[in-house]
């Protein structure tokens, strides 16, 4: 039986329940108690997208000990800046029953087959906290070739997700379509941890791209070249 | 198929209004092989009518998003051999296409598998010029068996071949889009290599390609960067295109880039090839481009047009006055 990280899963509900109104919170209590108990995706699809109408768009507030302890419960996650409809929709996905996988993976993927903007950032930014992890691969590798900016940076800022499990071949595309998109790539956790050869020679390739084109070149870059071959 | 999220290059500067000055090419006839009409409005197709664009390409490419289904694919290539000719027809430009799977949505290969079923059905139809454009976007392994399946598609049917290349890891993806072509014995000569640049462009006329190069606004080719490739390379097998799609571009980037060509100091003969001539002969490998009816399709529409035919009667389009801030 798959579990959820109960500590996340208590530093969320505390963040929450202090962010929202009490009418929200009401409302988001009762929903996902039929989320719960339910064995088809009616209430988990119509409270999913509800939700944003109730819990309205804020900046969650965090105080200095929940980014601490958020942090230690798993490493690389940070919530600077989320929405507390990002963060409700997040703490939702983590209650869906997981019992049964393919019925789980079937609800997920339901979600995403439809979500708008903002759901889409909600959904990459749960990628960590999903069961069965390694079936979302495939998800985590479409959602990068989005060229919608925020469903970008819900994957690449401060999610440890695909650090983890991305093959080497998928990180580098990571990586390079973050810089192609002029993302802040020092928010992508595990970016220095994981250059490679390869990526390396494809950045390189990439300078004298720009240069031949009189464009400049992120520092970033050339951080990452020379980690891979000190020499230069 | 192009993206552009270059924000920073795209909102520095001063913003100045100026008018659009073209007399320097008033007269001369352009081909943009490669434009992505159904993401532009009317206003576009008139601009490119004014500025002597009298016919165009329209590949077959993404919608910003993955599509979920192989019925959005049937209807999507059904509309480029369709609505989008009629409208195109309005404006007195002869509309074309390529047919294919592009590269990002090859990573999907449930729905690979379908639409490979579908696009037999469609590479016959009247008015598809190739293949296209499908090659790499990631380098994935997916990417790479539905290039294959589609380049021996592209070799039974005798058509041509447009080669979207990646816009990340391009030298590379470049040389493999060749390299792979060759191996599944397409002849260099029948396959247009797109989205060339000062990196890629000397291999690919070396090994007897066509180079395209698409003047997109931040993300791909200057035009001033252009002048210095012919300048450099010549006009053989080099062509030119817009790629304008739903990202900003410019479908006025051909008739703009032959104006700067002429200023400076490119001859009339060479701009033709770039602008116009190369892409015809090497789209017309399909047999199915008559340069008559770039004539023939303006002049109908004209005629109609003084007869004060309707819309739906095949008519042109009444221009609007841009200017007025009355709509009638």
């Amino acid at each position: 039986m798959p579990v959820i990280d109960i500590n996340l899963y208590k530093l969320f509900q505390q963040i929450i329940k202090r962010n929202l109104s009490s009418d929200a919170w009401d409302w988001l209590e009762k929903k996902i108690n039929l989320v719960k108990t339910e064995e088809r995706s009616m209430q988990l699809n119509l409270s999913f997208s509800q939700l944003s109408r109730l819990t309205g768009r804020n900046i969650v507030e965090l105080n200095s000990n929940e980014v601490i302890e958020i942090n230690l419960s798993m490493s690389g996650l940070e919530l600077n800046n989320w929405t507390i409809d990002r963060l409700c929709r997040v703490w939702l996905l983590m209650q869906v029953p997981a019992g049964d996988k393919e019925n789980y993976l079937k609800k997920i993927n339901g979600l995403f087959a439809t979500a708008e903007m903002n759901e889409q950032v909600a959904l990459y930014s749960a990628l960590p906290i999903y069961c069965y992890p390694e079936e979302w691969i495939a998800r985590c590798e479409e959602g990068i070739r989005s060229n919608i900016g925020i469903v970008l940076e819900a994957i690449m800022y401060h999610n440890p997700y695909p650090a983890k499990f991305l093959s080497t071949p998928s990180w580098n595309q990571l990586v390079l379509k973050a810089f192609f998109t002029e993302k802040e790539v020092d928010k992508i956790y595990g970016l220095y941890e994981r250059i490679n050869p390869a990526l390396s020679e494809t950045l390189m390739d990439y300078i004298q791209e720009r240069l031949a084109a009189h464009r400049t070149v992120a520092p970033e870059i050339y951080q990452l070249t020379q980690q891979m071959n000190p020499q230069i | 198929m192009c993206c552009n999220e270059n924000f920073e290059e795209r909102n520095k500067g001063e913003k100045i209004q100026t008018t659009l000055d073209l007399n320097d090419i008033s007269g001369m006839k352009f081909f943009d092989p490669h434009v992505h009409m159904t993401s532009r409005t009317t206003d576009d197709y008139q601009a490119m009518a004014d500025a002597g664009i009298v016919a165009l390409i329209e590949p077959a490419f993404w919608l910003g998003q993955p599509r979920t289904g192989v019925d959005s694919f049937t209807d999507y290539y059904s509309s480029l051999i369709g609505w989008e000719r009629f409208r195109s027809s309005q404006f007195g430009i002869k509309h074309y296409c390529t047919i294919g799977l592009n590269s990002r949505e090859a990573n999907n290969e449930k729905l690979a598998e379908q639409v490979m079923e579908i696009l037999p059905q469609f590479i016959f139809k009247e008015g598809v010029v190739g293949i296209g454009e499908i090659g790499f976007d990631d380098q994935t392994a997916a990417e790479e068996k539905y290039y294959r399946l589609q380049l021996d598609l592209a070799l039974e049917a005798g058509l041509p071949v447009q080669i979207h290349t990646p816009h990340r890891d391009k030298k590379k993806g470049t040389q493999r889009s060749m390299d792979i072509a060759i191996e599944q014995g397409l002849a260099p000569y029948m396959v247009i290599v797109d989205h060339n640049n000062e990196e890629t462009v000397k291999e690919v006329l070396d090994r007897g390609f066509w180079a395209a190069f698409t003047i997109y606004p931040f993300t791909k080719m200057g035009n001033e960067r252009m002048v210095e490739v012919v300048k450099q390379y010549g006009s053989e097998r080099i062509m030119i295109n817009s790629a304008a799609d739903w990202g900003i571009s410019d479908p006025l980037a051909i008739p703009k880039t032959a104006a700067l060509m002429k200023r400076s100091g490119i001859s009339l003969a060479d701009i033709e090839l770039v602008t116009y001539r190369n892409a015809i002969t090497a789209f017309a490998q399909s047999g199915q481009i008559n340069e008559d009816d770039f004539t023939t399709i303006k002049n109908i529409d004209q005629s109609q047009k003084f007869a004060s035919n309707s819309i739906l009667r095949g008519g042109q389009q009444p221009r609007v006055d841009k200017n007025s801030i009355i709509i009638s």
